[in-house]
């Protein structure tokens, strides 16, 4: 008897049918070679004076981009986008069927949570233009006469980035270890559970909170730290992505939201590795909690050791030492980015295609509203898995310097003179430990 | 001073190129030997296929390779085996079962299996490069991976 191909029937696998190969042991090594050797001679041959300063760095973009990226107009356009798109894609949740067919699966994982990366890359803080969190927030604000972005309280300094991390972690808890994460409804209840925390959050704290507390915001505005968009007094400015990533702001918790993304994706290698999927596989309870166990042990894992990493060194007797993990926790960003793209690379190319094939019939009924229901996926990138294999290992080793550039700068303005050399390292074999393990999970996994 | 800068990073940027490129090198004539080591798994068992031959029944015959999936109530053998595969390379799957039920195969598109009570024999063919989980349903076990090179 010969299997029968379906469309699109449930099951409790996540999206996506074939995953890429593991990239071969030789590419794995001579990456994490390549991120030892580049390491050692960013430390020996780099500055000694930081370059970096928020305050001069970049130059202004021509006035006519300033004068139409600042505009009202271009504002009010992306937020009516965003709110189409919303609007389009919650139909398809409330009223569409419940299979994997259903667009609504495929924008919220594939289009959102990855697709996120590269908007953010290429154009800045996408995110926060077009959310519908904070449009709703805005139009709710308006209407009952609150000043624009402020709430009945000012938002907490010291809360800094942690709703976030929280939220990070909601969401990577929901893809990864949740039995039934491609069931429109339980999705759906988060996606209404997360509207309703950053509508009561707003009206609180303002707009702050979003920026704050949002896990795709403030995931997207901190990539956008790696494109050449910045701003400098307002003014619109092109920066090198090491500049710019040079003006994150270190906040409460910005440790945290590095461990879970960072974590996240680890774990995501690690659960389809033959060993833990034996071990889960053979105990009698379900899978949810050893799962979450494991998610909780990878992200917290990447913040224990960047935490004590960064602190195991001298200081200046003006910065005290337990600042220091959030002042280079922007360090990892660059890492995590190049770690993502290996990692979701052909997910993205692949089933987005899927995905906005699929946008053209959101109930499920056989309808071409965008024109795209009769296009084919093309499959070029996991037809060519030695490109494939290359791409991933150039990403992850590319991360790896940006990042190790910038935790230099940042080192050689921080620490006093005679740690700043020694002071790195304990950082810097944090950094070649998250490079290697990275590879080595895309190797083994 | 971004002038200074490049030139203070020409040797990191010559040390990454030059590491790439040795990747790149290491990729090509990998590609090759893959190829060949699948094409020579038909001849001489697939090297997973015989080390876990033994626990899991898995081997090549003629031009496919072979598993045997065995169910007993809610249990499953194998649990999670890594099997080999070559792409177009038919994959026998001998299932011997004492209910009937249904595998998926985790290809693009997905393939799905309904296989009665009794021992039945099922061929899956995957036409693309990656890894491809096969996977019971009710209760949901994932009983092979399948590397498609």
């Amino acid at each position: 008897m010969s299997p029968v191909a379906v469309g699109g029937s449930i099951s409790a696998h996540g999206l996506g049918g074939a995953k890429d190969l593991p990239i071969p042991s030789e590419l794995a090594i001579a990456g994490a070679v390549a991120a030892l050797v580049v390491s050692f001679t960013v430390l020996a041959v780099a500055w000694r004076e930081p370059r970096y300063d928020p305050e001069t760095s970049g130059r202004p973009a021509p006035d006519w981009l300033d004068r139409f990226v600042s505009s009202r107009a271009l504002a009010i356009g992306a937020r009516v986008l965003g709110m189409a798109i919303f609007l389009y894609v919650a139909a398809a949740a409330v009223f569409g069927e419940d299979t994997l067919i259903n667009p609504f699966l495929g924008t919220f994982y594939v289009l959102l949570w990855v697709g996120l990366v590269p908007a953010s890359l290429l154009i800045g803080p996408v995110f926060r233009a077009i959310s519908p969190a904070r449009t709703i927030s805005m139009l709710f604000a308006k209407i009952s006469g609150v000043p624009e972005g402020e709430g009945l309280y000012v938002y907490p300094a010291r809360l800094g980035y942690w709703p976030a991390a929280a939220g990070l972690f909601a969401f990577v808890w929901l893809e990864l270890v949740y039995p039934y994460s491609t069931d429109v409804g339980p999705v759906r209840l988060w996606c209404a559970a997360y509207l309703g925390i950053m509508f009561i959050g707003s009206a609180l704290w303002g707009t702050t909170f979003l920026a704050r507390a949002d896990p795709f915001e403030v995931y997207s505005s901190l990539v956008a730290k790696l494109s050449v968009w910045g701003r400098r007094d307002g003014v619109l400015v092109l920066r090198s992505p090491l500049a710019n990533l040079d003006t994150v702001v270190p906040r409460p918790g910005l440790v945290a939201v590095v461990g879970v993304l960072f974590g996240s994706t680890a774990f995501d290698s690690f659960r389809e590795s033959t060993p833990w999927l034996k071990l889960v596989q053979s105990m009698s309870t379900s899978r949810v909690w050893p799962d979450t166990l494991a998610l909780i042990a990878f992200s917290a894992g990447v913040a224990f050791v960047l935490t004590v990493a960064t602190m195991a060194t001298g200081v200046r007797s003006d910065i005290p030492r337990r600042a220091l993990p959030n002042l280079f926790a922007h360090s990892v960003i660059p890492i995590i980015v190049g770690y993502i793209v290996a990692h979701y690379l052909t997910y993205f190319v692949e089933y987005g295609q899927q995905t906005v094939i699929q946008l053209s019939d959101p109930f499920s009924r056989g309808d071409d509203y965008l024109g795209t229901a009769d296009l084919q996926v093309n499959y070029w990138l996991s037809a060519h898995p030695t490109f494939l294999a290359v791409s991933k290992v150039a990403a992850v080793t590319l991360g790896h310097v940006v990042g190790v550039v910038a935790a230099h700068d940042r080192a050689i303005k921080l620490l006093p003179p005679r740690h700043q050399l020694t002071g790195q390292l304990p950082l810097l074999f944090a950094m070649v430990a998250f490079t290697v393990g990275g590879l080595y999970l895309l190797f083994a996994a | 001073m971004p002038g200074r800068a490049l030139t203070r990073l020409a040797p990191v940027v010559l040390v990454l190129a030059a590491a790439l490129t040795a990747c790149g090198g290491d990729g090509d004539t990998d590609s090759p030997a893959t190829e060949e080591s699948t094409s020579s798994s038909s001849e001489s068992p697939a090297e997973p296929g015989s080390e876990s031959g033994s626990e899991s029944g898995s081997s090549s015959t003629g031009d496919g390779v072979t598993v045997t999936v065995t169910r007993e109530g809610d249990s499953f053998t194998p649990n999670g085996e890594r099997v080999e595969l070559g792409v177009d390379q038919p994959l026998v799957l001998t299932i011997e079962a004492d209910e009937a039920g249904e595998l998926h195969v985790h290809s693009t598109p997905e393939q799905e299996i309904a296989y009665d009570a009794g021992t039945s024999e099922h061929e899956i063919v995957i036409d693309r490069p990656g890894v491809v989980e096969v996977e019971s349903h009710e209760p949901d076990v994932i009983l092979l991976q399948l590397e498609v090179r």
